[in-house]
C-alpha cells in the first residue's frame, strides 16, 4: 500500500527559452521585431504608437482617436472594415494605455495579403467622420456611467488621484462633462500628429510567413506617412498630503478598499526582489493576505496586491472588496501583515514555495508565441531588453530571507501608505 | 483534428490524453459530472460551495495549494449548471504531484465545521460582490426564473438565495461529496507535454484504488413546452434601460443546436453583424446588443439582450429586434454571409488550438455532454448547416409564445 501523505519527488523545472526577436527596419526606418514561434499558421501584428494618455492635451483624446480608426477610412467604411475582418475570421484590436496607442491584428497567415491593405488604409487615411464620432461618444459615455456605478472603479480613480495628483496623466480624471466637451477635430488632430510611421514600431509574432517582412515593407515602409517624432511633455507627481480618503456611494452593499504607495520603477536594482516580496504579501492564492483575510477570517471573496510598472513611476496597490462591516478590520489586518514582513524573516519553507510558484509562472510567461510576445513587450516598452528577464531569474533563484526583510523595512513603511475606501 | 487517446480504469474513471510537445507544461483537468442542476431545490449553490471546499485540504494532504506551489503548479476551478471542473497546470517534470493531489481530493476531503463556516462566508461575500453590488447583477436570476418553471436551470450556480448557503450543514456537505465525487462520475484529462504510457501508469497508481461509488443521479424534471408569452418588468438604479428576450432552444446534442449557434452569429458575431450594423450603428437604438446561446447541455436559451440608447422606449427597441428576427424567418441568409460566419468559426478553432489548457477544458466539456469525441465533429457539423436550416429553425424558435421578456428599467 502506498503512502498517500508523501508528495512525489519534486525536481526544479527547467528555465524557459527566452526568444530574442529578430530586429529589422522598413525602408522608411520604422523598426520591426519579428518573433518567429509557434506551430499554428497564425500571425499577430502589433502597431505600437507613442500615443497614450501621456501625450494628450484634452481628456479622452488618446483613447477616442485610437477607437475612431476602426470607424472608416478613405477606401473602406467602418462597416467594410468590420466585414473584411469578420469574413477572414481575423481580429483587430484597438488599445490605449498611459504611453501607447496600439492596433493589433490577429489572423491566419493565408489571409494577411487580403487584410494588410485594409490596415494600411485605416492607419494612413482614417476619415474620422462626424456621425461615427457621435455614435462612439454616446456609447463610450454610457459605458463610463456604468463603470462609475461600481465601488471598485470609484475607489481606483480616487486612489490614482491621491497617488499622482490631479494634473498627472497617471491620475484617472475623466468626468462625464468631458464627453460633451470633446470635438471630432480634437481627435483628428491627435491622430494626424501621433499615428505616423516616425512615431511607430511594430512587433510580428507567430509562425510567420517568409514573405512577411517584404509585405510589411510594401504596405508600411513608404515615406507617405512619416510625420514628426513628437516631444514628450513633462509632468511632476504630486501625491496628496492626507493619507486616508473616503468616497461615498450610497446603498453600496460592499466597500472597495485600495491601500498602497509609490514604488521603484522597473530599472531599479530592488525591482526584482520587491516582486518576490509582493508575491508573499498578496501576489498569489496562498499569499499572507489571502490566508489571513479570506481563508482564516472569511471577510472577502478575494484580496490581492500587485506592483504596477509605468514608464515614469511604479506603485504597489492592495485591493479588495468586502462587506462594510469588515472594512476596518480588513485594513487593520493588512497593516498587521506589512508589519510582520518588516519584523520577522520569511521562513525558508515559505520562500521555497514562493520561489517554485514564481518559477512556474516564469515558464508560463514564455509558453507559446503570444506569451513570448507579451514578455518581450514588458521590457521593450520600457526601453529594456531580455537581460531584465535573466536578472529576474537570478534574483528569484538567489534571494534570501534577510534580503526580503531589508526590502520590507525599506519599502513597507506604514506612514507612507495611502488608504482609500469607497462605499456607503 | 485533436488526436487524443481514451482509456477507462476499472473503477469507471475515464482518462483522456492529448500530447502537445510545443509546451513544457501539462494541464491536468478533473471534470466531475455534477453541476447546479443536480442540486436539491432547497439547497441551491451546493456544487459551487463545494468547489470552494475542495481547496480546504484532504485526509492525507493538509494544504493543497502549498503542495502544488512547491511543484511550480497553478490551479483553479469553475462550476456551471452542468459540471464542476478542476484544473491545474504544472511543469511536466512535476506532473506526478498533480496526480497525487487530485486523486487525494477524489478519495476523501478533510471536512470540518470550521472550514465549512469560513468558506460559507467567502461564498456569501462572492454572492454580494457578483449579484448584489453590481449594476445588472440580478439579471440572470430574474431571467432564469421567468424562463424556467420546473427545470433546475431556474437557479444560478451561486445559488437561489444566500440562506441556502448559510444553512448548509456539515452532514449535507459530506453527503453531497460521496454522492457525486466519484471515479465513475468523472473524467481525468491530460494535455500538453505528456507521455501517454506514463500517464496511464500514473492514473492506475493514484486513481485506480479509489472505489467506484455507484453514482446514481436523479432524472431531472424536463421543462414543459412554453405556450404563452411571459414578461417581467423591474426598475433598478442603473445607467441604461436594458431589454432581454429569451427563447427555449434544443439541447447540446442536437444538430439544431449548431444551427442556433450560427443564427446567433449571423445576428451578432463581430462588428459586421446585422444587429451591430443596423440597430447600433444605423438606427442608433441600442448602445450594446448581442444574440447568444446560454450554452447549457440540456435544452437551454437563445438570448437577445441589449442596452437602449437614452430616450428609446422598450416598445421601439423590442419591435426593432423582432423585425430582425422576422427577417431571419423570411429571407435566406446569403451565401457570402454564411461563408463569413463559417470562416470565422474555422479561424477560431485554429486560435483555440494554440492553448493546451483550452483543449483540456473543451474535452472536459464535451465529455460532460456525453463524449469527448464530439470535439472533432464540430467543424463538419457547422460546415453542413445551410441557409435553409437557418430559416427553418428561426421559424421554430422566434415565436412570441416561446419568448420570455425581461424589461430592466433605469430608475430616473
Amino acid at each position: 500500500m502506498m503512502d498517500r501523505t508523501i508528495q512525489p519527488t519534486i525536481t526544479e523545472a527547467a528555465k524557459p527559452v527566452i526568444l530574442v526577436p529578430e530586429a529589422i527596419q522598413l525602408d522608411n526606418g520604422l523598426p520591426v521585431h519579428i518573433l518567429n514561434a509557434g506551430t499554428q499558421e497564425v500571425t499577430r501584428l502589433d502597431f505600437i504608437f507613442d500615443a497614450g494618455l501621456w501625450h494628450e492635451s484634452n481628456p479622452l483624446q488618446s483613447a477616442l482617436s485610437n477607437a475612431m480608426m476602426q470607424e472608416g477610412s478613405e477606401r473602406y467604411s467602418g462597416a467594410q472594415i468590420a466585414e473584411n475582418m469578420d469574413f477572414r475570421g481575423a481580429y483587430i484590436q484597438f488599445v490605449v494605455d498611459h504611453h501607447f496607442g496600439t492596433i493589433s491584428l490577429i489572423s491566419l497567415n493565408k489571409h494577411l495579403p487580403h487584410l494588410l491593405p485594409v490596415v494600411e488604409d485605416l492607419l494612413k487615411h482614417s476619415s474620422f467622420e462626424e456621425h461615427e464620432f457621435e455614435t462612439l461618444i454616446n456609447r463610450r459615455k454610457q459605458r463610463f456611467l456604468l463603470e462609475n456605478k461600481k465601488v471598485k472603479v470609484l475607489c481606483q480613480k480616487k486612489f490614482s488621484e491621491v497617488l499622482f495628483g490631479n494634473h498627472h496623466p497617471y491620475s484617472q480624471k475623466v468626468r462625464k462633462e468631458d464627453f460633451n466637451a470633446i470635438r471630432r477635430d480634437d481627435l483628428y488632430d491627435f491622430y494626424t500628429k501621433f499615428y505616423r510611421s516616425g512615431n511607430c514600431r511594430m512587433l510580428a509574432t507567430g509562425n510567420t510567413d517568409a514573405q512577411l517582412a517584404e509585405m510589411l515593407n510594401q504596405h508600411f515602409g513608404g515615406d507617405d506617412w512619416q510625420g514628426e517624432k513628437m516631444v514628450l511633455p513633462e509632468f511632476t507627481i504630486q501625491s496628496a498630503d492626507k493619507k486616508m480618503h473616503q468616497v461615498k456611494k450610497k446603498d453600496a452593499i460592499q466597500s472597495a478598499i485600495r491601500i498602497g504607495r509609490l514604488m521603484v520603477k522597473k530599472d531599479h536594482s530592488d525591482f526584482h526582489g520587491l516582486q518576490v516580496l509582493n508575491t508573499i504579501l498578496g501576489g498569489y492564492f496562498s499569499s499572507r493576505l489571502m490566508a489571513n483575510i479570506r481563508e482564516e477570517k472569511g471577510y472577502t471573496y478575494g484580496i490581492g496586491s500587485s506592483i504596477l510598472s509605468l514608464n515614469e513611476a511604479g506603485y504597489l496597490v492592495i485591493a479588495t472588496e468586502t462587506d462594510q462591516a469588515y472594512a476596518n478590520d480588513t485594513i487593520t489586518e493588512v497593516f498587521a501583515e506589512l508589519k510582520r514582513l518588516r519584523n520577522e524573516p520569511v521562513s525558508e519553507q515559505e520562500l521555497k514555495r514562493v520561489r517554485q510558484y514564481l518559477l512556474g509562472e516564469f515558464i508560463r510567461d514564455f509558453d507559446g508565441p503570444f506569451a513570448q510576445a507579451q514578455s518581450f513587450r514588458s521590457v521593450a516598452d520600457f526601453g529594456l531588453d531580455h537581460h531584465f528577464h535573466e536578472q529576474y531569474y537570478q534574483t528569484l533563484m538567489s534571494i534570501t530571507p534577510e534580503k526580503l526583510l531589508n526590502l520590507a523595512r525599506q519599502y513597507f513603511i506604514e506612514s507612507e501608505f495611502y488608504i482609500v475606501v469607497a462605499g456607503a | 483534428m485533436i488526436k487524443f487517446q481514451r482509456y477507462q480504469l476499472e473503477n469507471g474513471l475515464q482518462l483522456l490524453i492529448y500530447p502537445d510537445y510545443s509546451t513544457p507544461m501539462v494541464a491536468l483537468d478533473v471534470c466531475y459530472h455534477v453541476g447546479a442542476k443536480n442540486e436539491n431545490p432547497n439547497r441551491t449553490g451546493f456544487a459551487h460551495l463545494f468547489e470552494h471546499l475542495m481547496f480546504g485540504g484532504t485526509k492525507n494532504i493538509p494544504n493543497y495549494d502549498d503542495a502544488l506551489q512547491h511543484a511550480g503548479g497553478e490551479n483553479n476551478a469553475y462550476t456551471t449548471n452542468d459540471l464542476t471542473n478542476y484544473y491545474l497546470t504544472i511543469p511536466n517534470e512535476n506532473l506526478e504531484t498533480g496526480f497525487w493531489l487530485e486523486s487525494n481530493r477524489m478519495l476523501e476531503l478533510d471536512f470540518s465545521e470550521e472550514k465549512l463556516n469560513v468558506q460559507k462566508n467567502v461564498v456569501i461575500e462572492e454572492f454580494k460582490q457578483r449579484n448584489l453590488n453590481q449594476p445588472y447583477g440580478d439579471v440572470w436570476p430574474l431571467l432564469r426564473e421567468l424562463a424556467y418553471q420546473v427545470h433546475p436551470y431556474q437557479w444560478q450556480t451561486i445559488g437561489k438565495e444566500i440562506g441556502h448557503i448559510a444553512d448548509a450543514s456539515l452532514e449535507e456537505v459530506k453527503d453531497f461529496f460521496f454522492r457525486f465525487y466519484a471515479p465513475d462520475n468523472a473524467a481525468l484529462i491530460l494535455s500538453g507535454h505528456v507521455d501517454p504510457d506514463a500517464c496511464l501508469h500514473l492514473a492506475e497508481k493514484w486513481f485506480g484504488s479509489i472505489p467506484n461509488r455507484k453514482v446514481n443521479k436523479a432524472v431531472l424534471p424536463q421543462e414543459p413546452t412554453q405556450t404563452a408569452f411571459r414578461e417581467k418588468t423591474v426598475e433598478r438604479d442603473v445607467p441604461d434601460t436594458a431589454l432581454y428576450l429569451a427563447f427555449h432552444m434544443p439541447d447540446r446534442r442536437q444538430y439544431e443546436y449548431y444551427v442556433c449557434d450560427l443564427i446567433s452569429d449571423v445576428l451578432s458575431n463581430g462588428n459586421s453583424s446585422r444587429l451591430y450594423q443596423r440597430l447600433i450603428k444605423e438606427q442608433k437604438l441600442f448602445v450594446e446588443l448581442d444574440a447568444y446561446l446560454s450554452g447549457d447541455h440540456d435544452p437551454g436559451l437563445f438570448i437577445v439582450s441589449g442596452k437602449l440608447t437614452e430616450g428609446v422606449s422598450i416598445d421601439t427597441a423590442k419591435s426593432a429586434i423582432w423585425k430582425e428576427l422576422k427577417i431571419m424567418q423570411n429571407e435566406l441568409v446569403s451565401t457570402v454571409e454564411l461563408e463569413k460566419i463559417k470562416n470565422k468559426l474555422e479561424a477560431n478553432l485554429v486560435y483555440s488550438q494554440m492553448s493546451y489548457l483550452n483543449i483540456a477544458q473543451e474535452l472536459a466539456n464535451f465529455e460532460n455532454i456525453d463524449r469527448a469525441e464530439r470535439i472533432n465533429e464540430q467543424v463538419d457539423l457547422y460546415r453542413s448547416v445551410t441557409s435553409a436550416d437557418l430559416m427553418r429553425l428561426a421559424q421554430q424558435l422566434f415565436q412570441e409564445t416561446n419568448c420570455s421578456q425581461l424589461n430592466y428599467l433605469a430608475r430616473k
